[in-house]
């Protein structure tokens, strides 16, 4: 079956104005969705990161990797569904639409060898 | 793999645990740490949120949230404080090894009480101690508690940081006070308003009004249940146990009042009427006789009687005598002139409620017109019950109470 990729992206700084109850409330809807059948792997990522990069033909290391509005990668999940349609519907059901965006890209599968 | 249809975390656990963790910190970092003990146990909660949520619930959750908040304080306090001061962090290094023990409950319940009585500090306003016993007890929010208050969320916060300066400023020690007979009063009355607060019928919000009389009720069984309790605190806590029994048949489906006599008895909730019975009866074990005593007399006599036919109006009317002698309140002999009524009838109870309306402090306040009209309607003087009723429906009132009054007042008019 076709994998897609659900990428879970953070607008601003959105758990950290909840209540106790709000948390724990939002803490169980995320784990309802992790353990759903068409859900195969996923993970929360920290919000510090470095990033590489090559200018003028010199590698840099910044602390980032977020410029400034930019909405943060928060986290992503691999999800199996017979179709982009379906992977959509699935995703339309992640808690995380009250906190930022979600994006559904699938997963390329390596092409068949003859 | 299937669906998990349990909840997968203990109800409540996040808020109970944050006011625990707060209570806790604040103990041992000291009283001008609260603000510290405030963000490791939010810190505690979004670390929860960003690992259970993928990872599930650890073994042991709430020492989970304990070791997170506790090395979250510990790093701030590392980062910020000079180095002469590091003795102090190292020694309380050693909180977290002895979250296994025994008596941990029991240092959590001294963390706890100390806690309330901080928060009920007779030098904070009267306003500001019911939000931070919410807060920094019970672990709701300042928009929680605004929605129970029907209040602007930035009204609470600034009352709270206001609160909190004040008890930074004065430093209102965390510790239990030596004049304890006064103090407890002061904790006492807190509780019961944060219970009132809750109880008040405001359309909405239902569950949360309800966590709201349940926190208080704790906080209540708390005071009970440490050394320094009177008969009283017994008292106090049947008093809320027995009105809080009353909940699920407080209102009807659509959200609309339903009077004591007209509820659904099937409805109350037997556990919470047995604990109320448990605590009243412990309360008259001395010889202490306080308000609360016979607040709770009244609503042990109304729990009861096996329907409304049963209520002994006489028995009730005589604890309202006394508590008048206690506490002669405009409030107080209001509510005693409905139990009149049912008594001596609706003519006497008029009576009886008319010089209230001289009084500064029932005006602008819905019950006092409102009790009128169901008077003047009985006596079927429906012209003056409708003015009645309009006049209630001037005052300040919840959507439930609004509804209610609209609809006696329609009667009224009906009947004219």
């Amino acid at each position: 079956m076709p994998q897609y990729m659900i990428l879970l992206r953070n607008d601003g700084d959105p758990f950290s104005r909840l209540s106790p109850e709000e948390a724990q409330r939002t803490t169980e809807k995320y784990f309802a969705w992790r353990q759903k059948p068409f859900t195969v792997g996923g993970a929360r990522l920290d919000h510090q990161g470095r990033v590489i990069r090559k200018q003028n033909g010199s590698v840099s290391v910044s602390d980032g990797p977020f410029s400034e509005g930019r909405e943060v990668l928060g986290g992503y999940y691999a999800i199996e569904a017979a179709n982009f349609d379906e992977a959509v519907k699935f995703a339309l059901t992640n808690p995380h639409i009250d906190f930022g965006t979600i994006e559904v890209r699938e997963v390329v599968p390596r092409p068949a060898d003859k | 793999m299937t669906e998990q249809s349990s909840p997968v975390i203990v109800e409540h656990l996040f808020r109970r645990q944050a006011g625990r963790i707060i209570s806790w910190l604040a103990g041992l970092l000291g009283p001008q740490h609260l603000q510290l003990a405030e963000d490791a146990a939010q810190e505690a909660m979004l670390r929860a949120l960003e690992s259970w949520s993928f990872h599930g619930v650890p073994e042991k959750p709430e020492a989970w949230l304990f070791r997170v908040a506790h090395n979250y304080a510990i790093s701030v306090l590392r980062r910020d404080r000079k180095s002469g001061e590091l003795s102090e962090v190292q020694d309380i290094k050693a909180g977290p090894a002895s979250l296994d023990h025994p008596e941990l409950d029991e240092q959590l319940r001294d963390d706890e009480l100390r806690m309330v009585f901080m928060c009920c500090h007779p030098d904070l306003p009267e306003n500001a101690r019911v939000a931070l016993g919410l807060q920094l007890v019970g672990g709701f929010s300042a928009g929680e508690i605004a929605r129970v208050f029907l209040a602007d969320e930035r009204t609470i916060a600034q009352r709270l940081v206001r609160a909190k300066r004040q008890m930074r400023e004065q430093q209102v020690p965390l510790s239990m006070p030596s004049e304890l007979h006064d103090r407890l009063d002061s904790v006492l009355h807190v509780i019961y308003l944060m219970f009132s607060s809750g109880y008040a019928a405001h359309s909405g919000e239902e569950l949360m009004r309800r966590d709201i009389c349940m926190e208080a009720l704790r906080l209540g069984q708390l005071v009970a249940g440490a050394s320094l309790a009177a008969p009283r605190v017994d008292a106090l806590v049947a008093l809320m146990a027995l009105q809080a029994a009353r909940l699920p048949a407080r209102t009807d489906a659509s959200g609309d009042l339903v009077l004591l006599e007209e509820q659904d008895r099937n409805l109350w909730d037997d556990h919470l009427i047995g604990m109320g019975f448990y605590f009243f009866d412990r309360s008259i074990r001395g010889n202490e006789i306080s308000g609360w005593h016979i607040q709770a007399a009244i609503a042990a006599e109304y729990a009861k009687a096996k329907t409304a036919h049963f209520i002994c109006w006489q028995t009730i009317l005589e604890n309202f005598d006394h508590l008048m002698a206690v506490n002669p309140s405009p409030v107080v002999a209001l509510n005693r002139a409905v139990v009149i009524m049912k008594v001596h009838g609706a003519e006497a109870a008029l009576a009886e409620i008319l010089p209230l309306e001289a009084h500064a402090s029932m005006r602008g306040y819905y019950l006092l017109p409102a009790v009128k009209g169901r008077l003047l309607m009985e006596l079927g003087r429906h012209a003056e019950a409708a003015r009645a009723f309009h006049a209630a429906l001037a005052c300040d009132c919840s959507q439930p109470e609004r509804r209610f009054l609209e609809k006696q007042l329609s009667l009224a008019r009906a009947s004219e």
